[in-house]
C-alpha cells in the first residue's frame, strides 16, 4: 500500500524503485519490474514448447502405502522458466529462458502473486498450483516456429532497468530488447547479431482477459469497510488512488456522482450503473485522458461489488 | 526464605547465555530469506525468496542498519555467495545466476547465466542451496518435488514418468541429488538421494554436510556427511544416477525391499528426533574456532521451532557420527530459523527466517555455559565431559540411558522401533570433568537417549543447561 502511494506521487521508495514484494507488483513505463517466477501458460499451442520436456500424467499414489490410487495426478498450464517484465499497465510480457523467445504479452496489468505469495496465512492452500495470475488484456502468444537449438545466456539491465536479453541460437549469438509503444496491444521488439540490428513494431488484438485471482471474500453484509478491503484485495489500488493523486486511471476520489467526460461520446454521470459496468466491462467506455483498454474486467461476487458501492460513495465530494 | 533461595538458583533456561536481537528490514519489505551471506568487505547480502538482494554494513544497534537494494527479479533463491560488494552469485529457481553492478552505481546491471542444466517441474519444492567448494566451485543440493503441487505440461529438462512417482518426486533432471558446480560452472552429480535438503555446509576441514527434512523416507531429521557417488536414502533421484537400471521405479523397488534398500543407502551421521530435537532442520554451520562456546561442533537451526541443535561429531572406525542436544531454545528467538552465519569476526551469529525476518545472536560472557561439552563413544558404553566443573561427584542416578532404532519407509517420518532401556554397568570418573559410562546390551546401529538429572551443577550450582541428548551409534569402536 505504501509503496503504491510512493508511486502515484512520483516519489521512488527508499530503494529508488519498484520491489518485486507486492502481492500485485508493478513497475513503470520508464522503469520496469523484471521478475523470475513460474507462470501462467495460457493455453498456448504445444508447439511453442518445443525445447521443454514433455510431462505426462501419472497414477496417484496413497500416502500412507505408497500404493497406486484410483486416477491420475493433475498437471498445470504453466512456464516453468521464464522472466516476466512488466513496464506498468503500458505493457507486461513473458520472456522464456528455455526457447529464448517471447511468449506472450499483455497490457493493463501485471501478475496477481496471491496464489504464491502468502498473505498472513490467508492464501494459503488456497489453489493447488503457487502460479501467480495474469491481470490484464493478453493480445500477444507465441506461435511455434522453426529456430536453431536456444541457449540463454542471460540479460543486462539499461540504467532505467530496461532488460536486454542474450541468448545463442545454433553457434549464433543474438539480444532481445523488448519496449512499450504508446498505443494499444503494440510493443516494439530489437533483435540484434553482432553489427546488424533489427526493429519491429507489433500491434495485435485482444486474445482474453484476466483479472487475477478471484478473492472471493466472504462478508455477511456490504461494508463502507469490506469495500475498502476489496479495494485492496483485488490491487485496485495499484491504478486508482482514493486520495485525488494521479494514477494510472481516475482517482476514485469525488468519482461517484460526478460528471465524467469519456472517449466514445457525451459526458456520463458517474451513478451505480456506471461503476459497476466500469468494474465488470471496464472497456465500454473510457474515462477521458487515459488509455482504453487498459483494465481488466473483475468477476466480484455480489457482496463485494455492494460493498464497492459503499466504498466508492464513501469517497464521494 | 526457602522459597527466595530456590528462585535465585533456577535461572531461565537458556535466557541467559546470549542476547538475541532483531534485525528489522525496510518498512514493508517481507521478511523471506532466501540465503545470506558475507562478503569480504563485511557486508550483508539478503536475499529474500520474493527476489530482492538488500545489503547493509552491520551496525551495533539493529535499528541503525540502512538496507539497500542491490539486485532483484530471482525466482525462489534459496542460496547466495557474496564474492564482493559489486558481485554476488545465487541459486534460483531455473539457474545459478552472478548479478554484477558493471557501471557501480550500486545496483546490479549485468546477470549472467553462471551455471545451469537440471531440470525443473514447476513445483514450488525445487529450490537449490549451495555451499562453496573450496576452489571456486560449489556444491548444490536440489530439492525434489512435492506431490502436493502439480508438475508443468512443459518441464525444464527432460521429463522422468518414473522419475515423477512418490510423494516426493524427481520428475526433471537431478532433483533430489546434490551437484558440484566447478569454478566454470560445469555441473556433475555429487551424490543422491535427497528429499529437501535446505542446508548444505563445507567446514573448515573441508568436509561436507546435508540436512534434510523428516517425511517420505525420511525418519526424523537427519544430517549426512556426504561422499561422493553415495546414495543417501531417499529413492526419488536414483533415476538420475546412471548406475540404476533405467525404467525402474526406486520407490516401488524399495518400499516392499527394505533389506535391499538398508543396504544401497548410506545412513545419517546424526538423526534428530523431530519432536524433541529439530523439526525442520536449515543450513548446518560449523562453530568457529574462535567464537567462545562449542568452538569447531556443528549447529543446526530448527525451521519450525524456537530453538538451535547443537551437534558433536567425531569419527569412529573412520566414519563421522556423534551426538546431539540444543544450543539454544528461547522465546526471543523466532521460529522459522533456516540460514545461519558467523559475523566475519567470528562472535556473532546471524539467523534467517523463512518469514519472520533477521536475528543476532551475542554471548552474553566468553564464560562456555554449563553443559555436556562432548559426549564420545565408547566400545561399552560413552565418556562425557562437561563443560565446566561439577559440585558434586557424577552418579548413576543421575543418568538414564535408552536406545531404539528408525527404518525410513514410504510413509512420513518413522517412530522409534525396538526401544529398550540400557542399564548403567559402571561410572567410572576419567578427568577432572569428564566419566566413562558402561552400559549393558550395547551395541552399533541404535541410537541412544540420554537423559541427564537437572539437579547435576556445577561448582557455581548452576544447573546443566540441557537434560537431554541424542548419540547416532551407527559404528563401535573396535
Amino acid at each position: 500500500m505504501r509503496t503504491f502511494l510512493i508511486l502515484f506521487m512520483g516519489l521512488s521508495t527508499g530503494f529508488g524503485g519498484p520491489l518485486t514484494s507486492e502481492m500485485i507488483p508493478l513497475g513503470t513505463k520508464d522503469r520496469p519490474l523484471v521478475m523470475r517466477t513460474f507462470l501462467p501458460d495460457p493455453e498456448m499451442d504445444a508447439g511453442v514448447f518445443v525445447n521443454h520436456g514433455k510431462a505426462e500424467e501419472v497414477a496417484k499414489q496413497r500416502s500412507t502405502e505408497g500404493e497406486k490410487a484410483e486416477g491420475e495426478s493433475k498437471m498445470l498450464k504453466a512456464v516453468p522458466a521464464g522472466i516476466a517484465v512488466n513496464h506498468g499497465p503500458s505493457l507486461s510480457y513473458v520472456w522464456d529462458t528455455t526457447e529464448c523467445r517471447m511468449l506472450y504479452a499483455w497490457q493493463g496489468g501485471f501478475l496477481d502473486f496471491y496464489p504464491t505469495w502468502s498473505d498472513e496465512g490467508k492464501n494459503e492452500g488456497l489453489s493447488f498450483d503457487g502460479t501467480p495470475r495474469l491481470v490484464g488484456s493478453l493480445f500477444y502468444v507465441a506461435k511455434p516456429a522453426e529456430r536453431a537449438k536456444p541457449k540463454f545466456l542471460g540479460y543486462t539491465l539499461s540504467k532505467e532497468g530496461v532488460p536486454t536479453f542474450q541468448f545463442k541460437l545454433g553457434a549464433k549469438e543474438y539480444t532481445q530488447t523488448v519496449e512499450p509503444v504508446n498505443r494499444s496491444f503494440t510493443f516494439k521488439v530489437t533483435t540484434s547479431r553482432g553489427e546488424r540490428s533489427d526493429s519491429t513494431t507489433y500491434t495485435g488484438e485482444l486474445v482474453s482477459r484476466h483479472h487475477g485471482f478471484s478473492r472471493d471474500l466472504k462478508f455477511k453484509k456490504a461494508t463502507t469497510e469490506a469495500g475498502k478491503e476489496v479495494f485492496q484485495a483485488y490491487g485496485c489500488v495499484a491504478c486508482h488512488s482514493d486520495d485525488g493523486s494521479k494514477g494510472h486511471g481516475p482517482s476514485l476520489k469525488g468519482l461517484y456522482g460526478s460528471t465524467r467526460p469519456i472517449l466514445e461520446g457525451d459526458p456520463v454521470l458517474a451513478d451505480e450503473a456506471y461503476l459497476k459496468e466500469s468494474i465488470s466491462k471496464p472497456n465500454a467506455k473510457t474515462a477521458e485522458g487515459y488509455p482504453p483498454g487498459y483494465m481488466a474486467p473483475y468477476k466480484l461476487n455480489d457482496m463485494e461489488v455492494a460493498s464497492l458501492m459503499l466504498f466508492l460513495k464513501s469517497l464521494a465530494e | 526464605m526457602k522459597a527466595l533461595l530456590f528462585s535465585l538458583c533456577v535461572a531461565p533456561l537458556f535466557a541467559a547465555p546470549y542476547s538475541i536481537v532483531d534485525i528489522p528490514f525496510p518498512e514493508g519489505v517481507p521478511g523471506e530469506v532466501g540465503a545470506m551471506d558475507f562478503a569480504p568487505d563485511g557486508s550483508l547480502f539478503v536475499v529474500l525468496r520474493r527476489g530482492d538482494v538488500l545489503l547493509a554494513a552491520p551496525t551495533v544497534k539493529a535499528a541503525d542498519w540502512e538496507w539497500e537494494l542491490f539486485a532483484t527479479g530471482f525466482h525462489n533463491a534459496s542460496g547466495i555467495d557474496a564474492l564482493s560488494q559489486e558481485q554476488v552469485r545465487v541459486s534460483q529457481m531455473a539457474e545459478f545466476t552472478e548479478a554484477t553492478d558493471r557501471d557501480q552505481d550500486g545496483r546490479a546491471d549485468e546477470y549472467r547465466v553462471f551455471a545451469s542444466g537440471w531440470g525443473l517441474s514447476g513445483n514450488s519444492q525445487e529450490a537449490s542451496t549451495i555451499t562453496d567448494d573450496g576452489e571456486g566451485g560449489y556444491y548444490l543440493a536440489l530439492g525434489a518435488a512435492s506431490d502436493n503441487e502439480p508438475t508443468s505440461e512443459h518441464t525444464l529438462g527432460e521429463f522422468s514418468r518414473v522419475g515423477r512417482q512418490g510423494r516426493s518426486f524427481a520428475a526433471v533432471k537431478w532433483r533430489g541429488c546434490v551437484l558440484h558446480c566447478d569454478q566454470g560452472g560445469s555441473l556433475t552429480p555429487f551424490c543422491y538421494g535427497f528429499r529437501v535438503a535446505d542446508g548444505i555446509h563445507r567446514d573448515s576441514a573441508g568436509d561436507l554436510w546435508a540436512s534434510d527434512q523428516r517425511g517420505d523416507w525420511r525418519a526424523v531429521t537427519p544430517l549426512y556427511h556426504l561422499q561422493k557417488g553415495k546414495f543417501y536414502g531417499h529413492p526419488s533421484s536414483l533415476v538420475w544416477d546412471t548406475r540404476w537400471p533405467k525404467e525402474r521405479e526406486p520407490q516401488d523397488a524399495y518400499r516392499s525391499d527394505l533389506a535391499t534398500y538398508n543396504k544401497h543407502r548410506t545412513l545419517p551421521a546424526v538423526q534428530m528426533p523431530y519432536e524433541e530435537m529439530n523439526g525442520a532442520a536449515g543450513e548446518p554451520c560449523e562453530i568457529p574456532k574462535n567464537f567462545p562456546h562449542f568452538p569447531g561442533q556443528m549447529l543446526l537451526p530448527d525451521g519450525d521451532g524456537q530453538r538451535i541443535t547443537r551437534i558433536m561429531l567425531e569419527k569412529v572406525n573412520g566414519v563421522y557420527q556423534g551426538a546431539c542436544t540444543h544450543f539454544l531454545k528461547s522465546k526471543d528467538l523466532r521460529s522459522g530459523s533456516h540460514r545461519i552465519r558467523f559475523s566475519p569476526d567470528g562472535q556473532q551469529i546471524y539467523l534467517g527466517q523463512k518469514k519472520e525476518g533477521l536475528q543476532r545472536i551475542t554471548p552474553k560472557k566468553k564464560e562456555m555455559p554449563f553443559d555436556i561439552l562432548t559426549l564420545k563413544i565408547l566400545s561399552n558404553g560413552f565418556e562425557i565431559t562437561f563443560s565446566q566443573d561439577l559440585a558434586r561427584r557424577l552418579k548413576k542416578e543421575d543418568l538414564s540411558f535408552q536406545s531404539f532404532i528408525y527404518q525410513p519407509r514410504w510413509t512420513f517420518g518413522s517412530e522409534p522401533e525396538d526401544k529398550q532401556k540400557n542399564t548403567i554397568s559402571a561410572l567410572t570418573k576419567t578427568g577432572d570433568r569428564s566419566y566413562a559410562v558402561s552400559l549393558e546390551d550395547f551395541s552399533r546401529g541404535r541410537i541412544y537417549q540420554l537423559n541427564v538429572n537437572r539437579k547435576v551443577k556445577s561448582k557455581d550450582w548452576v544447573p546443566i543447561q540441557n537434560t537431554l541428548f541424542y548419540y547416532t551409534a551407527n559404528e563401535v569402536p573396535e
